[in-house]
């Protein structure tokens, strides 16, 4: 299990060295190099991209987040509260909540480029795929990010290949496998006792009297009118979001925070996305499994395009959750780890900005000889990059379909059956 | 849009003052060469208005460019294409009545078929409300194709294609297949497309001033008087029902007339257009009637009727201004390429008709003058619909810029003077469409 990132770095060096991946998974997915691929066995040839993707960066949802924050320093303002650099930063939350609004929820521009830029990659990576004989079918959930999402990505794969044989579609018909709910699996995700442990886990990691004490003059006032903990919380929160934005480079909150601060408001908010999507010990480490409907649905198209002659691409755009949750589910690099430790999640290499970034998606790319070749093979590539399935390979990256097959679907009759055997537990197979 | 449509109905059927008689042999306005009836007669869709289908085709008409000068810019509004119908109680209304009916085993072998029908439908829809169908898709591809080869020097290199959609997904949706079709014609257009509540108040604007009041108690007497005798079917419920009598109990035959003739012509937006057998059910008076009730409606809310003070169409003032703005500004430009904007039908139609575009700007008290005068609204509106005005210049240095106005890709008059119709000097159509504003 890999601890570290591919440059080595712990998650105290990877924020340090770019805090904008204490954002979690609002993370902006870096617009880099084209990764290099392992080359495919011999005689192998890619026919077929079976994608999920998280919407490219886009404005926070709430306004609140934008509003209420100022709203304190204003107020603060108004009475005379307010530090040097308390003014500065009501200045920035001034220009942040004019730049949001009526934006909130919408991509943005390095949104538009995320999806613009991962297309013409993988033309790039994979010539053989995008001929004009090839079919290429984008979808989305009804969710105004995700749709301006795959219709970026769409439009430039149009100007990539003529003619384009191609569809777009938004609908909640394709809710079922791709964005699955879960009544069961997400009642338990908050048991009592997961509660207590993580609410432990907050209070333990919470430090917000240096921040406060640098930004209002009067301790008493703050903490009688506000929560200090929610404003250091969304002043985070804000602070990871400006990357999205056209303000990036321009306007930053990091400032405020000291490194170790960075990393207790990244280890709290990790903690969370990893109850609610890792298979975490602690509320039973079956909560990948609201994604079970996706991986089914990827095994049955990487079935049911065999017999294609020509190359076929589903691109697929949904939100970042049911992206993460696939991804712990499959067992991507160390996505699937199984703890009770939120404290170690980082030295564990669970770490959610490297799985679901905004821009990021998983990949399932299959290989083949010729068509009605019995050796397919498929490599996963998680946010671009090769991944490491838990499956025992003669060529990893590359991994034969039928083992990857078997282990998935193993895995999804194990839990199934569990929960069909489960006499009492109230079953809802959404 | 899911304001206006089938919802409103129940509201404006209860009061029967008087019968008029149906014109079936209305007079005619020049620009019109066919009857609303023989419009129905060839294609049935044409009697639901806002749910009328695009054409699959359009004339190939167009005058040529005036001499010396070509199109430079494109400014566009046009509503998404094809979908399914936005709101469950459209369907629902007529289903419960008519399983209420097989419940008490009261439908006729015909009404039982048509029982069936309306599940299929139902099953259909089911999870896709409102969203944009394939024919939807298709009709945006071919509006996108046809205005690049007609105006292919708009989009010749890298030609800009600024796009706004509303946020509403089928808009947005109608928008991504109109660029994917151009970026195959020409792969270096420089296309932006965004869809930001940022841009509604203009895109989508509402008011819900005018909207509150447009059926004044004047225009609901003329209304009530209008449809009174438009509005029931005895033989479409001698037809399904075994004991009409007995069943209007359960089923409301205005309403059940009405709302299965929509669901029925509603079908051509979708995958289920090969099977007319709901729309089969009715002769063409009755398709006929129904749109008259309707056009009637649409009229009142969005035409210059005068029943309630002529101000509806101002609703669309933001609008027309903000073209104007872009107009302007893009007139400045060496290249400004085209302006593209997706929306919807209760923004287009009102635009339309405060622009006075074909004479929709008609201002009267009777309903009856509409279908004569030419007020057609499905000749506006149908699922696909667009207003494009296609400038021309012989330079940027032109100070004499031409202006077309295309309705639905037909070129289109104005109610200004012109030396060269159907292109207008733009500098009368800003001062004239300045002059609406104020």
């Amino acid at each position: 299990m890999s601890t570290m990132t591919a440059k080595g770095q712990t998650i105290a060096e990877e924020l340090k060295a770019d805090p904008n991946r204490a954002a979690c998974n609002f993370y902006a997915l870096p617009i880099g190099k084209t990764p290099k691929d392992t080359p495919a066995p011999e005689g192998k040839k890619p026919f077929y991209i079976n994608h999920y993707g998280c919407p490219g960066s886009y404005y926070r949802e709430s306004s609140s987040l934008y509003e209420e924050p100022y709203a304190v320093f204003a107020k603060a303002d108004s009475l005379g509260k307010l530090t040097k650099l308390g003014k500065e930063v009501k200045q920035r939350l001034d220009l942040l909540r004019h730049d949001a609004k009526g934006r909130t929820g919408e991509i943005t521009s390095k949104g538009i480029q995320q999806s613009r830029e991962m297309i013409r990659q993988l033309v790039q990576r994979f010539p053989d795929m995008f001929t004009p004989q090839g079919y290429f079918s984008g979808r989305s959930i009804v969710q105004n990010n995700c749709l301006q999402s795959v219709e970026e990505a769409m439009v430039q794969l149009s100007s990539m290949i003529q003619p384009c044989n191609s569809n777009l579609t938004s609908s909640h018909r394709h809710n079922r496998f791709m964005d699955p709910q879960d009544q069961t699996l997400e009642s338990q995700r908050w048991d009592s006792l997961t509660l207590a442990r993580y609410n432990r886990f907050l209070a333990l990691n919470s430090g917000h009297a240096r921040l406060m004490e640098s930004l209002f003059t009067d301790q008493n006032f703050l903490i009688t009118h506000f929560d200090p903990e929610v404003l250091s919380r969304q002043l985070y929160v804000l602070a990871g979001s400006i990357q999205h934005t056209d303000l990036a480079g321009h306007v930053t909150l990091f400032d405020l925070f000291t490194p170790a601060e960075i990393l207790s408001h990244w280890k709290k908010l990790n903690a969370k996305y990893y109850i609610t999507n890792g298979a975490c010990t602690l509320n039973g480490g079956t909560q990948p499994f609201i994604q079970r409907a996706t991986l089914r649905n990827m095994i049955h198209m990487g079935d049911s395009v065999q017999k294609r002659t020509s190359p076929i691409m589903h691109l697929r755009y949904t939100n970042e959750n049911v992206i993460m949750a696939l991804a712990c589910l499959m067992e991507l690099d160390s996505c699937g780890l199984q703890t009770d430790n939120l404290d170690c999640l980082g030295d564990m290499g669970w770490a959610s900005h490297r799985i679901a970034p905004l821009g990021g998606s998983i990949m399932m790319i299959h290989y083949r000889s010729e068509v009605g070749d019995p050796d397919v093979l498929v490599k996963v590539l998680l946010n671009g990059q090769e991944a490491h399935l838990p499956i025992e390979s003669d060529c990893a990256p590359y991994y034969h379909w039928d083992d990857v097959k078997r282990y998935y679907l193993r895995k999804l009759y194990r839990y199934e059956n569990k929960r069909l055997n489960n006499i009492g537990e109230n079953i809802n197979d959404n | 849009m899911t304001i206006k449509g089938m919802n409103r109905y129940p509201i404006y059927i209860s009061v029967k003052v008087l019968a008029i008689g149906v014109s079936l042999f209305c007079l005619l306005s020049p620009s019109h060469a066919q009857t609303v009836r023989d419009l129905i007669i060839q294609n049935p869709t044409y009697a639901s208005c806002n749910y009328d289908v695009y054409p699959d085709s359009v004339p190939n008409n167009l005058t040529p460019s005036p001499k010396g000068k070509k199109p430079f810019y494109i400014s566009h509004y046009g509503r998404h294409g094809s979908r399914y119908i936005s709101s469950r109680s459209g369907y629902d209304i007529p289903f419960r009545m008519i399983a209420h009916a097989d419940s008490v085993n009261e439908l006729t072998p015909t009404g039982e078929r048509v029982h069936e029908e309306m599940k299929v439908i139902m099953a259909d829809t089911e999870t896709r409300w409102g969203e944009l169908t394939n024919y939807g898709k298709e009709q945006h591809r071919q509006i996108a194709k046809r205005m690049v080869e007609r105006f292919p020097e708009v989009f010749s290199g890298d030609a800009r294609v600024k796009c706004i959609s509303t946020t509403v997904p089928r808009c947005m949706l109608s928008m991504g297949v109109a660029m994917m079709q151009m970026k195959q014609m020409n792969p270096k257009l420089r296309i932006t497309m965004e869809a930001s509540q940022r841009y509604q108040w203009y895109m989508n604007h509402q008011d819900n001033k005018l909207r509150r009041n447009y059926m004044t108690p004047e225009a609901k007497k003329a209304y009530d008087a209008y449809t009174s005798s438009r509005l029931g079917n005895s033989r479409l419920m001698e037809l399904i029902f075994k004991n009409p009598d007995i069943v209007k109990e359960i089923v409301n035959e205005e309403q059940f007339n009405y709302y299965l003739i929509k669901m029925g012509l509603f079908q051509q937006n979708t995958q289920l257009r090969q099977n007319t057998f709901l729309q089969d059910l009715f002769e063409t008076d009755e398709l006929y009637q129904m749109w008259q009730i309707d056009n009637a409606f649409w009229y009142i809310q969005h035409g210059a009727c005068k029943l309630n003070g002529g101000k509806q169409p101002t609703s669309q003032r933001y609008l027309l201004r903000q073209i104007i703005a872009d107009a302007d500004s893009c007139l400045r430009l060496d290249k400004p390429g085209a302006q593209l904007r997706f929306g919807h039908e209760t923004v287009l139609l009102p635009l339309v008709c405060l622009m006075g575009i074909n004479g929709y700007d008609l201002a009267t008290d009777n309903l009856d003058e509409l279908e004569e005068k030419g007020w057609w609204c499905s000749s506006v509106f149908p699922m696909g619909a667009n207003l494009q005005f296609i400038f021309y210049r012989s330079s940027p240095r032109d100070q004499d810029v031409l202006v077309k106005v295309l309705l639905n890709e037909k070129e289109a008059t104005l109610p200004i003077a012109t030396d060269c119709a159907p292109y207008y000097h733009w500098a009368d159509v800003r001062s004239y469409c300045l002059g609406k504003l104020e």
